[in-house]
């Protein structure tokens, strides 16, 4: 690095989103987990300040109005040790669990997370599988989009400058689910392949499905066919609907070969993981394989 | 001052100290370099060795991650330096001793710490609960057996 880098730590949202208005190189760091392997790797060579954004986005869990909003300052500790994330939104509490080691889920954030936009990203596809709100703040207010829309390709989101990500507001209901995912250690190992699962069920007896899958595609991705296979089902699926939505889900995954991974491994996996989480949520019977 | 740099104050290893640091120093090098607390050691840099870690507020962290800019005055640092007169981190060094969990020695350190950890947090962890508590530190040595059954001694012995 021959120029030098500051660390600047803004009070308000205002505050930091004109610093980022104004400063076309500077980025917001909250855990550091992903930014600074990524600086140390040389991966940032234009950097020209660390924003820390820590204080000003929060990072609560919070109940209101028939919603859950997730604070993106969050640590996937604090996340996946909640009893009210892990009791109603089980995909979500594993997923963040899954993340690295114990001392990288204390520094780690969700919305850290997110806005990495690695294809493999942990916490995402649960945030998919659970229809997710992005809350985007910037100096002139708040929105909200769809997590679906939310990302545009490996590492890149629809983030405009001056725009912080302040949380995720998904629906207040029990809903049952799985993550589950393929590296090649059980901790600190980018996955392979990924897969999260959430099923929500109507008060008539039936039930919706979402599943997303991670490190497939050059973003995570949803399989609305396989979706719609098991929605119309009923549980425990027989062995004909249960391939059906396995297919869908490996012809959807268009994996590429990398050091982590093979694109057949992959794409064969992706099936897997489904079947895996439908046996472990009991909705197939184990004596499938 | 050098241009460019910050003062920051935090509580460390029980009291309040202040610093010049760099903005993209590290808590693991202010450690080392500033205050020349040495225990903690660089394994890999990138928060995968666990080789740096300490405690922040209690939970366990990687000091290589960690900015020292972004700490302030609310917030306790504790090394592993920052716990030898306790009672509990003595026991866990006893019985790191007693089973031969200690060999070359680099990983010892953030071993202890995030061994701490686990024992602060529960009486008594079950296999997995260690498991989970030593998953972000490696040891090219022990083969983490003789690690285990030392932080298992730990938790049963009185």
């Amino acid at each position: 690095m021959n120029h030098e880098i500051q660390y600047f730590r803004p009070n308000t949202l205002k505050e930091a989103a004109s610093f980022f208005s104004d400063n076309p190189f500077a980025y917001p760091i909250a855990g550091g987990t992903d930014i600074l392997v990524k600086w140390k790797n040389g991966g940032l060579p234009q950097l020209s300040h660390f924003v820390d954004v820590r204080k000003i986005v929060p990072s609560m869990i919070v109940k209101e109005n028939g919603k859950v909003i997730i604070g993106a300052g969050c640590a996937m500790n604090v996340l996946a040790l909640d009893p009210f994330i892990a009791g109603n939104f089980p995909a979500l509490s594993s997923a963040a669990w899954s993340v690295g080691s114990f001392q990288i889920r204390n520094m780690a954030t969700i919305g850290g997370n997110v806005a990495n936009a690695s294809p493999a990203g942990d916490t995402i596809p649960a945030l998919l599988a659970l229809d997710a709100n992005v809350i985007l703040g910037n100096s002139a207010g708040t929105r909200k989009i769809p997590i679906l829309e939310f990302f545009s390709g490996p590492g890149k989101t629809v983030l405009k400058r001056g725009d912080l990500i302040e949380g995720f507001e998904v629906k207040n209901c029990q809903t049952k689910g799985a993550f589950l995912k393929l590296g090649t250690r059980a901790s600190n190992a980018i996955s392979k392949v990924s897969l999260a699962l959430s099923i929500f069920e109507s008060k008539l007896g039936s039930s919706e499905f979402r599943i997303a899958l991670g490190a497939v595609a050059s973003t995570v991705i949803r399989c609305k066919k396989a979706e719609t296979i098991l929605g119309e089902s009923s549980a425990p699926f027989s062995n004909e609907v249960l391939n059906e939505a396995m297919v869908a889900v490996q012809e959807i995954s268009k994996p590429i070969d990398d050091i982590r991974s093979a694109k057949v491994y992959r794409k064969k996996m992706a099936g897997v993981l489904l079947k895996r989480a439908l046996i472990a949520l009991r909705l197939v019977s184990s004596s499938v394989d | 001052m050098k241009k460019n740099q910050l003062v920051v104050q935090f509580k460390l290893n029980g009291r309040m100290v202040s610093s010049e640091v760099s903005p993209t120093m590290t808590m693991l090098d202010l450690l080392r370099e500033k205050f020349f607390l040495t225990a903690t050691k660089e394994g890999c840099g990138k928060g995968e060795c666990g080789a740096c870690t300490i405690l922040l507020n209690g939970l366990p962290v990687n000091s290589c991650l960690q900015l020292a800019a972004a700490l302030s005055p609310e917030d306790e640092v504790t090394s592993l330096e920052g716990l030898v007169f306790d009672p509990l981190l003595k026991k866990i060094q006893n019985s790191f001793v007693q089973e031969g969990a200690v060999q070359c020695g680099f990983c010892t350190p953030g071993m202890l710490v995030s061994s701490y950890a686990v024992l602060k947090s529960k009486k008594n962890p079950s296999d997995q609960d260690i498991k989970e508590g030593l998953a972000g530190n490696i040891c090219r040595c022990t083969g983490y057996m003789k690690i285990m059954s030392a932080v298992k001694k730990a938790a049963t012995e009185e």
